[in-house]
């Protein structure tokens, strides 16, 4: 035993010096910084876009314009709520709801249910200016200044050579150097880059399809038809999406008024919604709401099964190339003759464990440190999240899935680490095992969409899957047989594969050459039993 | 004397039709230095993994310091393989302090010992770097004395001398010398007789698998019969039939400033002639001489005398 210890924590120490534990350590709080910091900065940073509306129709500037102010009202309303939340007096999520109505709590109440109808309430009251105002008394002492967003889409003024009336096709020619950016439009005394021209033709009427017309699409037809919109980043889809969509409202606006139909009762009747109720019989009378935190409960294992698979996938690089130094230095001989092929197996299985335990102890201290950093709304949300998960019966069976899924697989990889001189080798030994670890994480939604269906109970009694699935299955509830019938074969199997391994390893350690064929294989087995 | 530290009987190991080695039968006295030669592949490498109980024998008893298997005195016995190697991300220091704490020395024990070893072997500056910056001879060096910090009474070191440059195998001998005048019982094998020349109280010579001989250094050399090497142009039967005289070879002379008719003889003598004996009878009977070579037969000799054939063989098989 104690010289177990001793290779376990000369083994710990030495991959706690290496600089892959440490890129796997600070992976996570990296991946997390890059996650709530970069991306809301990145954002932000999208540059204004500007473009230039021709409408020769003269029917659709306005509806347009309009819609492009409105979505970027939208926006500020988006983000002032944020800001909001996050710089409230009283910024404990949980409790504001109880807190007596205000207009504040109106606005808020009102943007969470309807988007639509907050705007419309935001835009009539006067925007962001109101809000500020009405806002102010709420807010912390210590609150930022609220910044707002940047307009995404901005109309630039035609060059002066462009005459707006002219035929749709010479628009676009002497508009095309702008598009390729070859020359610059002026915007506001500023040289920018055009984005995009939305070019609505004189006769864009004809070319409204109705159900009616609908064949007219079939018909081959050599020119563009309808609304041209011209761009040379076809990725960015928001612009055309915003004026094809306000486009088509305003289309749908005249025919409503066309075939006599009261606009405003329309508006009304589109948002009108039914909701709908995700109740759990699981639970308790009363209680049978499913809330956020419910559903993350059921989602939860598959971040337990990749944190295993993660944690396992770091482990395995250690277990091959610790054995494979020690074997190609021939480092072993001389262990061998101060220890016990099953006490440098013991160890080095502990070493490694404690090894991955550690990076995983480093993720979750370096998530909690972020979350008290980080006070955003999300990493509230998050807080929440784990109250609920430090609550359920779920750490249990991560700790003990984790454990056992580690000294499976663990055993296996040492047995080929001791078969092989060099990495190259061990990895054309690993490949079947590593086309194996990949059917958990392929199956891994398809398990937790249906927890106790066919194929999470089959692969559940499969000791190479059961960490993973039974992992995936812990929110469920799965039939105690299954709990119970697949830990007693995990274990077994565990036990069986150690042992088999120890006896591969006893042989294999002081082998040299090629790694060996299967059935050399089972007499080394055999040979070491005897 | 006193009971064997180390006594093999009847070893036998094989690996599928090869036996690699062959009924062994060996005791080594305590406090002794004893080498272990033969070609290469004779089964010094195999018969010192049995010795260690890393490999086991299919047939006979091996008793290590009064114990059925070595891991049952493991803490008493140093080896260094055959193969070096070391951690190579590891400080000297603590590799070497680290094998002698899986010998059962405590950390600060170990730790010290290491420092004293390095400083008394002369590789004090290198105590703190990390092994990969190290030569081959040096990292061998540091082998060597990760394989005695823990002040063990049986020391198995195979090839030790392998690699090192003149002066470092110098030192290398005197270690193993140390450890003698300490009490302890170093076994090492080599290729090099010299080493073995100088150091070697008791000698094991295997080959093929089998022990062709085990004595001490002069038993050794008495295998061979002495021999001597004369050139006259005259008749020498009178010194044929002298009593000590085995056998006499005539040998053509390649040496083109010798008279005209010069042959060279070589004679094989007992053990106990006087060579002064046959120098003596050749002037009393009127032999001229022209050369009159006596040598002692070397270890060297010994070797390619009793394994040199198969050896050869064996190696171009």
């Amino acid at each position: 035993m104690r010289v177990t210890l001793l290779i376990a924590w000369r083994e710990y120490m030495e991959n706690v010096k290496t600089k892959g534990f440490w890129i796997g350590v600070l992976l996570v709080p990296i991946v997390f910084f890059l996650i709530f910091h970069v991306s809301s900065r990145l954002a932000t940073a999208t540059p204004t876009r500007y473009y230039l509306l021709i409408d020769q129709s003269g029917e659709y500037a306005q509806a347009v314009e309009t819609a492009i102010r409105r979505e970027h009202q939208r926006r500020i309303m988006q983000d002032f709520m944020r800001y909001l939340q996050e710089n409230r007096l009283d910024a404990d999520a949980a409790s504001f709801r109880a807190e007596p109505s205000s207009q504040l709590n109106q606005l808020l109440d009102n943007f969470d249910n309807d988007e639509v109808a907050a705007l419309d309430q935001w835009l009539v009251s006067g925007g962001l200016d109101y809000a500020l105002t009405m806002a102010q008394p709420y807010l912390r002492d210590d609150a930022p200044e609220f910044t707002e967003p940047r307009p995404q889409f901005v109309a630039a003024t035609l060059p002066p050579e462009v005459d707006p009336e002219a035929d749709a096709q010479d628009i676009v020619e002497q508009l095309r150097p702008y598009l390729n950016g070859e020359r610059r439009i002026n915007v506001d005394g500023d040289s920018a880059s055009l984005f995009a021209l939305v070019l609505i033709p004189e006769d864009v009427d004809q070319d409204i399809v109705r159900p009616a017309t609908i064949q007219g699409l079939m018909t081959p037809d050599a020119g563009p038809r309808g609304v041209q919109y011209w761009a040379g980043n076809l990725t960015d889809t928001r612009l055309s999406g915003a004026i094809q969509n306000s486009i088509n409202s305003a289309i749908r606006q005249q025919e409503y008024a066309s075939q006599g139909i009261d606009i405003a009762a329309v508006r009304d009747v589109q948002r009108t919604r039914l909701p709908l109720s995700r109740l759990d019989p699981g639970k308790e009378a009363g209680e049978e709401a499913v809330s956020l935190a419910d559903t993350f409960r059921q989602w939860a294992p598959m971040g337990f099964v990749y944190l295993i698979f993660i944690s396992l996938m770091q482990s395995v690089q250690y277990l091959l190339s610790n054995t494979i130094e020690e074997k190609s230095n021939r480092i072993i001989e001389v262990l061998l003759a101060s220890v016990t092929p099953g006490e440098l197996m013991m160890g080095k299985l502990l070493g490694i464990g404690i090894t991955g335990i550690t990076t995983i102890l480093a993720w979750i201290v370096s998530f909690f440190v972020f979350i008290r950093l980080y006070q955003t709304v999300e990493t509230a949300m998050i807080v929440q999240v784990l109250d609920v998960l430090l609550s359920s019966d779920l750490i249990p069976y991560f700790v003990f899935y984790y454990l056992c899924c580690y000294a499976l697989y663990a055993g296996i990889f040492l047995a080929i680490g001791s078969l092989c001189n060099t990495l190259k080798e061990a990895q054309s030994l690993m490949m079947p095992l590593m086309a194996v670890l990949v059917v958990p994480i392929l199956t891994m939604s398809f398990i937790a969409q249906d927890p106790n269906g066919t194929l999470a109970r089959v692969m559940s009694w499969i000791p190479l899957f059961t960490p993973f699935t039974m992992m995936n299955r812990a929110a469920a509830q799965p039939p105690m047989v299954d709990v119970i019938g697949t830990t007693i074969v995990l274990v077994l199997t565990t036990a069986a594969v150690l042992w088999l391994s120890g006896r591969v390893f006893r042989q294999g350690i002081l082998r040299s050459g090629q790694p060996p064929r299967v059935i050399e294989l089972w007499r080394m087995v055999r040979r070491s039993a005897s | 004397m006193s009971a064997p530290i180390l006594e093999l009987t009847d070893v036998t190991k094989r690996y599928g039709d090869f036996t690699a080695v062959n009924k062994i039968n060996i005791s080594i006295p305590q406090g002794s230095v004893y080498g272990f030669l033969g070609p290469n592949g004779a089964g010094k490498t195999t018969t010192i993994r049995m010795i260690l109980d890393i490999l086991r024998p299919d047939e006979g008893q091996i008793q290590v310091l009064g114990a059925s298997s070595a891991m049952k005195v493991r803490d008493r016995i140093g080896y260094l393989p055959e193969e070096k190697g070391l951690y190579k991300k590891m400080k000297v220091w603590a590799i070497i302090a680290y094998f002698a704490t899986l010998k059962g020395m405590n950390r600060r024990q170990a730790k010290d010992k290491a420092y004293a070893l390095l400083e008394k072997y002369g590789l004090h500056d290198f105590a703190n770097a990390s092994v990969e910056s190290l030569s081959k001879g040096m990292g061998q060096k540091v082998q060597v004395l990760s394989s005695i910090a823990h002040d063990p009474e049986l020391v198995i070191l195979d090839e030790p001398f392998s690699g090192l440059d003149p002066v470092n195998q110098e030192v290398l001998e005197q270690l193993i010398r140390d450890l003698s005048a300490n009490g302890q019982t170093v076994i090492f094998s080599t290729h090099v007789m010299q080493h073995a020349e100088r150091l070697c109280e008791r000698l094991l010579l295997i080959t093929q698998g089998s022990k062709v001989f085990d004595g001490t250094v002069d038993e050794a050399r008495a295998i061979i019969p002495r021999r001597i090497v004369l050139e006259t142009r005259d008749n020498i039967s009178p010194i044929r039939s002298l009593d000590g005289v085995l056998s006499v070879q005539e040998h053509p002379v390649d040496d083109d400033t010798r008279l005209p008719g010069t042959r060279q003889w070589e004679l094989y003598v007992k053990e106990q002639t006087d060579p002064q004996l046959i120098l003596q009878h050749c002037f009393e009977s009127g032999v001229s001489l022209s050369r009159f070579d006596f040598t002692q037969a070397s270890l060297h000799d010994v070797f390619v005398h009793l394994v040199g054939q198969e050896a050869r063989e064996h190696n171009f098989r």
